[in-house]
Order: structure tokens, then sequence, then C-alpha cells
């Protein structure tokens, strides 16, 4: 077996590709590394030499009332538009993967055409929108411009995971008798429960992050990337790393927690 | 009809009296939550708690701040808001004029404001009252001049505008992203007055500008400039000032900043109230708890930036660190020397900010 | 294929499904792109808003050469982001699928991936404080001896670089990394079987394969990058100005809303014409 002994020997081959992953890794984990290290700075400036370390930034951003109403928008903004967007996309994605609908090829050009358009312009043309109609801004329309971006994205994906292997299983409902609502409820849903799992996720994350549509359509009651810019603007400052830290954090416990419960759910 | 209606009035005063009870009791302020609440559009130096939560508790009312960063930006704010969203603003100086021509403003009341206290040569009526009408108050001020890390340059090569178009602090000079300031300055340094910046002479401002780009290592907002000066990304700024140094004074004591021989560009930042405002008398109390000696101080050493009070009773509020912080004997000096923002027309604002466009792009 | 229901009623229910999704992309996609290219053709004068229909702003944006140069540098960056970015994305993307143990490979992708949980405008900070003189990069190289003075990469195209490239190399490592672990193992195999050396089969065959998913990927990228605000914002240091930034600057400094919205219908078209020539190559691909 001259492969498998290959493989077992560090070759110069794997020697470079691991050489190359840790150069790469070290790229990509830096900015995070300093981030979370400048954050329990001790002095004002968040630079070297570090005099750390201290909680003194994370006790101000717990005592900040803006960063933590902030944390709650984009919390509430993030769920909302997530739930909203899975919800319409998996029903476009249902009546065009189920139903032969005329003009079904322009619909899905239609629904997806988001996608190839810039955060800035989707941001403009609301807030031009909204300002004609007189439509005051606040933290339901950063949700619904966060729709226009998420809408499209999960109708693309759960309208690729629509395959025929569910649609017979969905016909063989139908003949035993299922209404409509029956099948989607009991077999669609159930069957493409990872990919619904996945939209609301990625949902979630963009919907968190997003910053142009956020800074462009809300007013007093703003989303955390907007007030952590804000904060950017008031000087530069470790309760920035700290906010960022903690985000990324609780970010990242999310993530492993879902992880888990994905995992779970995959391996039975 | 009419005498039906009358006779069974006296049946229904009871449950209408009650009701108009009910509607007091709820109307009272509650324990927990403010009852009321205060739109302002700000500078960032109006987000600071210590400033902002003495007025929300003594008013009962909460005061909501969006904060802004050049008059453009605010403009659109509030071109896209609906009428009575906004109740106070607080706006540079220089700008009072044309917001006030666009009626945005609604007049104060001179006789309940310290008007006297104010640094006489801050108050600016010129350019706050129209038509014997008071349109705004000036609240702050401090200089564009040059800011700089003592440690790193020659503090007399500082004193003279001129050195930072040399070759000896080139890749070394932040700019200040603000257009009508700063070609003041450049104004300066090429031996004009400010208010002689005109289309005749811009051209002349514009190569001054794209010979300065030359030299500097980034032109950035309050924030980034004031990093780079952190940083060690650059040693000068051209701009700054108070406002950019103070704040990080104790934490890097080599940070200052010189008004130049040359002269300095007087920055001023009034408040005002909107002619929409649904709650004159609220706008109107925190217009005066800002112009308050405590206010006053509270404003000028803001987490966000600093600045000298308008009102001199200020002084006695503010400790003697933060008044030498903010070098408040040397005002009478740093106000003879100065200049105030030049205010162009339209159509000269508009061509001078293409300038500045190209000097971004340059 | 679209099953059953072809009678008037199951359309009807089709339509029914698809209409919600619909309606909210005609209402806050299509109609707001629709006003914003009406007010690309009126203009901001002082504090007036002219709606007389015109072309000036265009004009004005093929007159003043600093609206073009700032379209160029967009197109300079994004280009330069886009090819950087599947350099180094790809080979991290194939260690990954094929030098890395099954069972590791999710946690190595995790940590590939992991600063996209910090927020997007913290992360363009942090760069700043890693790139800039004082900033960690300047000192370390310093410590190491591998430089005399202090250097920076902050305040310049370069900063804007690599803050995008960071974040672009996370993304394509994603797509790309999806594309390589569906092929089949067995194409390989046949590859070699066939006598064709490590290179030849990468050439030939893994390439190929995984073309769509780079072409997606390179693309998200595109669009991502080019319409951009923060990074070049806070990294860039105003040396020169991105399309964004110019059109950020319509709207905060003078808040002319057509300008600002002429820029953007610019901004759109190209990148409708960069999606168009993508879709053609793709197209032809699959043939």
């Amino acid at each position: 077996m001259p492969r498998a002994l290959r493989s077992a020997l560090p070759s110069p081959g794997s020697l470079a590709a691991g050489a190359y992953a840790a150069l790469l890794y070290g790229f990509i984990l830096l900015p995070v590394l300093v981030l979370v290290l400048f954050s329990f700075q001790d002095s004002r400036l968040p630079v070297p030499p570090f005099d750390g370390p201290s909680l003194r930034w994370y006790g101000a951003v717990f005592d900040d009332p803006r960063v933590m109403a902030a944390l709650g928008h984009s919390l509430l903004v993030a769920l909302g538009a997530s739930a909203v967007s899975l919800l319409l996309g998996f029903l476009a994605a249902y009546g065009l993967a189920r139903h032969r609908l005329p003009g079904a090829r322009g619909l899905q050009l239609l629904l997806t055409a988001p996608l190839t358009v810039s955060y800035l312009i989707i941001a403009m043309g609301l807030l031009i929108t909204f300002n004609s109609l007189g439509v005051p801004r606040s933290l339901w329309t950063v949700g619904i411009g966060h729709v226009v971006i998420n809408l499209p994205l999960c109708f693309a994906i759960l309208y690729s995971q629509m395959g025929g292997h569910q649609a017979q299983i969905e016909r063989a409902a139908r003949d035993l008798g299922a209404a409509e609502h029956q099948v989607l409820l009991l077999v669609t849903v159930p069957l493409l429960w990872p990919a619904l799992f996945a939209c609301f996720f990625l949902s979630f994350t963009f919907s968190w992050d997003e910053f142009l549509i956020a800074f462009l359509t809300s007013r007093f009651d703003v989303t955390l990337p907007v007030e952590i810019w804000s904060m950017l603007r008031s000087g530069l400052n470790p309760k920035t790393n700290a906010v960022g830290s903690f985000v990324f954090l609780i970010s990242v416990a999310l993530v492993l927690l879902l992880e888990l419960v994905v995992f779970g759910r995959k391996r039975r | 009809m009419s005498s039906k209606v009358r006779s069974e009035s006296p049946t229904g005063l009871r449950p209408a009296l009650a009701a108009a009870a009910l509607a007091v009791l709820a109307l009272r302020p509650g324990p927990a939550a403010a009852t009321e609440e205060l739109n302002a559009l700000v500078w960032c130096d109006h987000t600071d708690p210590a400033l902002i939560e003495p007025f929300e508790k003594a008013h009962d009312v909460k005061v909501n701040l969006k904060e802004y960063e050049g008059t453009g930006t605010a403009l659109a704010l509030v071109d896209q808001s609906q009428p009575g969203d906004w109740d106070v603003f607080v706006v540079d100086g220089v700008d009072v004029p044309r917001v006030v021509e666009a009626g945005l403003l609604a007049p104060l009341p001179d006789d309940q404001l310290p008007l006297d206290d104010v640094f006489p040569q801050v108050r600016m009526d010129d350019v706050t009252v129209h038509d014997g009408k008071r349109y705004a108050v000036m609240e702050k001020f401090g200089y564009n001049v040059v800011g700089y890390n003592k440690a790193k340059v020659d503090p007399a090569d500082m004193r003279d505008l001129t050195t930072l178009w040399g070759d000896r602090y080139k890749g070394r000079i932040a700019v200040y992203d603000y257009y009508i300031p700063l070609m003041d300055l450049v104004a300066l340094e090429l031996g004009m007055k400010p208010d002689e910046i005109s289309e005749k002479t811009l051209p002349k401002i514009r190569e001054a500008l794209f010979k300065l780009k030359d030299n500097a290592a980034m032109v950035g907002e309050v924030v980034s400039s004031t990093t780079a000066l952190a940083t060690g990304e650059a040693d000068i700024l051209l701009g700054g000032g108070e406002w950019a140094v103070a704040v990080m004074e104790a934490d890097n004591p080599d940070l200052t900043w010189v008004l130049p021989k040359q002269g300095g560009i007087l920055w001023a930042q009034s408040i005002g109230v909107f002619q929409s405002s649904k709650k004159q008398q609220l706008a109107l109390a925190f217009v005066k708890y800002i112009m308050s000696p405590e206010g006053q101080a509270r404003l000028a050493t803001s987490s966000c930036f600093w600045g000298m009070p308008a009102n001199r009773k200020a002084g006695a509020v503010l400790s003697d660190a933060q008044k030498a912080t903010l070098r408040w004997d040397e005002q009478p000096d740093f106000l003879a020397r100065s200049y105030r923002y030049f205010i162009p027309d339209a159509a000269l604002d508009a061509k001078m900010l293409d300038v500045w466009t190209e000097f971004l792009q340059h | 294929m679209p099953d059953a229901p072809r009678t008037l009623c199951g359309r009807l229910r089709g339509w029914g499904f698809v209409l919600p999704g619909l309606v909210w992309t005609l209402a806050f996609f299509l109609l707001p792109l629709a006003v914003m290219a009406l007010y690309s053709l009126w203009q901001r004068l002082g504090m007036r808003l002219v709606t007389e229909l015109s072309l000036a702003n265009y004009r004005a944006f093929l007159a003043k050469s600093f609206f073009l140069e700032s379209l160029l540098n967009s197109i300079e960056v994004t280009v330069t982001v886009t090819l950087l970015s599947i350099l180094f994305a790809y080979p991290l993307a194939w260690i990954l699928a094929e030098k890395v143990p099954p069972r590791w490979q999710r946690i190595g992708l995790a940590l590939a991936v992991l600063p996209f949980w910090t927020s997007y405008v913290v992360r363009s900070y942090s760069w700043l404080l890693v790139l800039s003189e004082g900033g960690l990069l300047s000192t370390a190289l310093q410590d190491l001896g591998l430089v005399d003075g202090p250097v920076s990469l902050a305040n310049s195209r370069a900063g804007t670089v690599i803050g995008f490239v960071h974040f672009f190399v996370m993304l394509l490592t994603l797509t790309i990394y999806a594309n390589l672990s569906q092929l089949p193992r067995n194409y390989r195999r046949a590859a070699q079987d066939l006598g064709a050396g490590p290179v030849r089969t990468f050439l030939h065959v893994i390439l190929p394969l995984t073309l769509p998913g780079i072409m997606v990927g390179a693309f998200l990228t595109f669009v991502l990058c080019i319409g951009d605000y923060i990074t070049p914002q806070i990294l860039g240091g105003n040396r020169e100005l991105l399309l964004p930034q110019t059109i950020m600057l319509q709207i905060a400094r003078r808040s002319d809303f057509p300008m600002a919205s002429a820029l953007a219908m610019v901004l759109m078209a190209l990148v409708t014409l960069v999606y168009l020539a993508c879709a053609r190559w793709l197209k032809l691909e699959r043939v």
C-alpha cells in the first residue's frame, strides 16, 4: 500500500501544505487575537505595548446603556428579519418548485436579483423611497431592508434543496389523503429541516453584522454595528475592542451550540 | 336635537368626570419610565451620559440623541424626517445662517439665556441673530490649528504653517477631513485671510492642497485622524487642536497643540430649537441646561471631544487641571489671533467641495 | 421537475405561495431602484431639489475627473482583491479538503471562518491597530530585526486591500471547500489510473470541476467588495477615494441624493455587466 505509506510519512509536499495552512491561519486569526488581547488593555490606547490585563473596558461596556440597547435591537432585528426571510423564501421556493407557473424562470431571476446588487444601493434606494413616502426611519425599516437581502438567499438555498425525491414523498402523502397544509407542515418542512436551519442561521448572521442598510435607514434606535461605528467616531478606545470581543465570544458560543444541535440531529 | 343632548348631559357628566380624572392620573409621570422624549440632532460630544443624565433626571425626560459629523449629514437627516421629528439642533456656528434661511430654527428668548457671560468674540450675533431675532446660541468653541506629538517633532517648527509644506515632515502629517477650516488654514499659509477665498483664489488653494497631500500620511475625520496621531501613524495633525488631543492627554502627555504664527481658525458650535418641534418649552429647557455653568463644564470635557465652554462662568465649575488642558488662561491671546470659519455662498461652496474631493482623490 | 396540480386551482395556489415574497421584492427592492433611477435624473441645487428631468448628474460624472477616477480605483481594488483572495483561498480549501483527516475538517473550516463572527466594523478597526505604525505588525517586525524603522500599511490602498482580502479569503475558502468536498474521489483515481500526474490531474480534472464554485465565489466577492464603504473608509486613510466613498460624500457633505443616485446607478450598471459576463461564461462552460 504505497498510498497509505506516503500519507503516513510527512512528505515535503505535506510539510509545505502545513506551513501554508499555518501562515494563512495566522493571517486569518491575527486581527481577532489583537482585538481580544487589547480589549484587556489598561490604558486608554489599544496599541502596543500591552499594559493589561484589566477588565475596566468590559465594565465600561456593560455600564453603557446605549451599547446594551443596541445589542437588544440587533437581536430583535436579526431574529425578526431572519424569520420573515425564511418564511417568504420557503413559500416562494415551494410555490416555484412544486407548481408549474408561467414565467417561472423570470420569477426566479427576480427573487434572486437582490443578491447581485450592492448593499449600498439597496440601502440608498430604501432610504430615498421611505423618505418620499413619508415613512419614518426606525428598526422596522432596518428589518425590511434586511429581509430584502436575506430573502433571495433563503429562496435560492431552499429552492435548490427541493429535489424530486422529496416531491415523490410529498405526492405519496397527498395520495394518502393529506391536505396541502398537512403535506407542507408534516412532510416538506421536516425533510428540509437542515436547509431551513442553515437559511435561518445565515440570515441571522448577515443581519446581525450588516452596517450600511442599518446605518442609512435607522434613527435613534440603532443596531450594534452602527453603535460601534459611532463609538469609533468618538475616539480610539479599548472599549471598542471590549464590545467587539464580547460580541465575538457570544457569537462563537452560539455557533458552537447550534453546531452541536445540528450535529446531534445528523447523527440520529 | 341640541336640547336632547343637553338634557342627557347631566347623566353623562359623572362618567365623563371619572374618565377625565383617570386621564389626568395616567398623564402623571410614572415613577420608572420617563413620560416625555426629546429628540436632539447633535455632535458626538453631546452623547456623553455625564452630560445628558442630569437633565433627564431633573426633567423626567428621555433625550434621544442622533449624532452626526458635518452639517451636510445633519441636513440630509432633517430632509429625510417628518416635520416635528426633531426638537434640538446642535450645529456648526458657520452653518447657522443657511439653516435659518431654510426655516429650520425657532427664535430663542434672549432674556432666558446667559448671553452676557459668553466670551464676546464667540457670541457671533451677526451669525445667530437675523432680523432682530436670535435663532441659536454659541455653546462651545476651540481651534483648528496644529496638533502634534512633541516627542517626535520640533515644537518650534509647528509655530510656522509653511514647514508643513516643506520636506522635513513629509509623510508625517495627518490632515483633518473638513474642507472649510482646512481651506481656511491653507489660505493662512498662503498669506491670505480665510474670507479672501473666492473663485479667483481657489486655484491657488487647490495647488497648495495638492502639495499638502503629497506630504500627508492620511486624511481623516475626527476619529481616524486622532487615531493616526495616537498610534504614531502621523506626528502632526493639521486642523487639530484641543478637540483632538485633550482626551488623549492623560495617556500620552506628548500630544499637544499650538496656534501657529499665521493665526488659527476658530470653530464654534451652536445650539438651537427646531421650528417644527412640538416641545418648544422642553427644548428650550435643554438649551438653557447646556448653557448653564454646570452643563457647560460637562460639555467642555465630554468624553468624545473637549472644547472651550462658551459661557465664561463654567470656569468656576471646571477643575484647575481641566482648565490647564483647555488652556483657559491663554484664551484672550488665542481669540485675538484667530479667524472665524469662512462662510461661502452655495455656488462657491459647491466648488470648494469639488476641490476638496479632488484633493482626497489626488 | 415541477410536480402536479396543473389545474387552474393548483396554479393559483402556486401563485399564492410565491406572492408574498414577490410583493416584498417588488415593493422594497424593485420600487426603490426605480425611485432611485428617477432621482438620478433630478438635481440638487443649494438647498433645493429640482425635479426637472435631466442628465446633468451623468454629465457631471463624465466631466469631473474625480468621479471617474474613483470608479477606476474601485475596479482596480476589487479586481486585485478578487484575484488575491482566490489565489490565497484555493490552496487552503484544497489542503482542508484533501490533506486533513475528515473528522478534523469541520474544525479546520470553522477556525478558518472564525473571524466572520467578529463584527465587520470591528474587524476593519482591528486591522487598523495591526497595520498602523505603532501597531502590532510594525512592533513585531522591528523586534525581529526584519526592518530598521517603523513600517505602516494602514492608511493606504495596501491597507484597504489587506482588510478586504482577509474577509474574502474566508468567504472563498468556504465556497471552494464546499465545491471540492463534493467531488467524487474516484474522478481523481480514474485520472491517475489513466497515467495523469498530480499536476495534470489538478489542471485537467479538479480545476475545471471547481471552476463553477470559484466563479460563484468570485462574483460574490466582486459584488460585496465594490459596494463596500467601511473597509476603505477605515483603512484607506482617504489617500484615494473608492466609488462608495464618493457616493457617501455626496450624501454626507451635500445631501445631494440625486448625484449619489446617479453614481449608484453607474455602480449597478457595472455589477450587472460583470454578472452578465460571468453568467454567459458559466453557461458556456456547462455546454
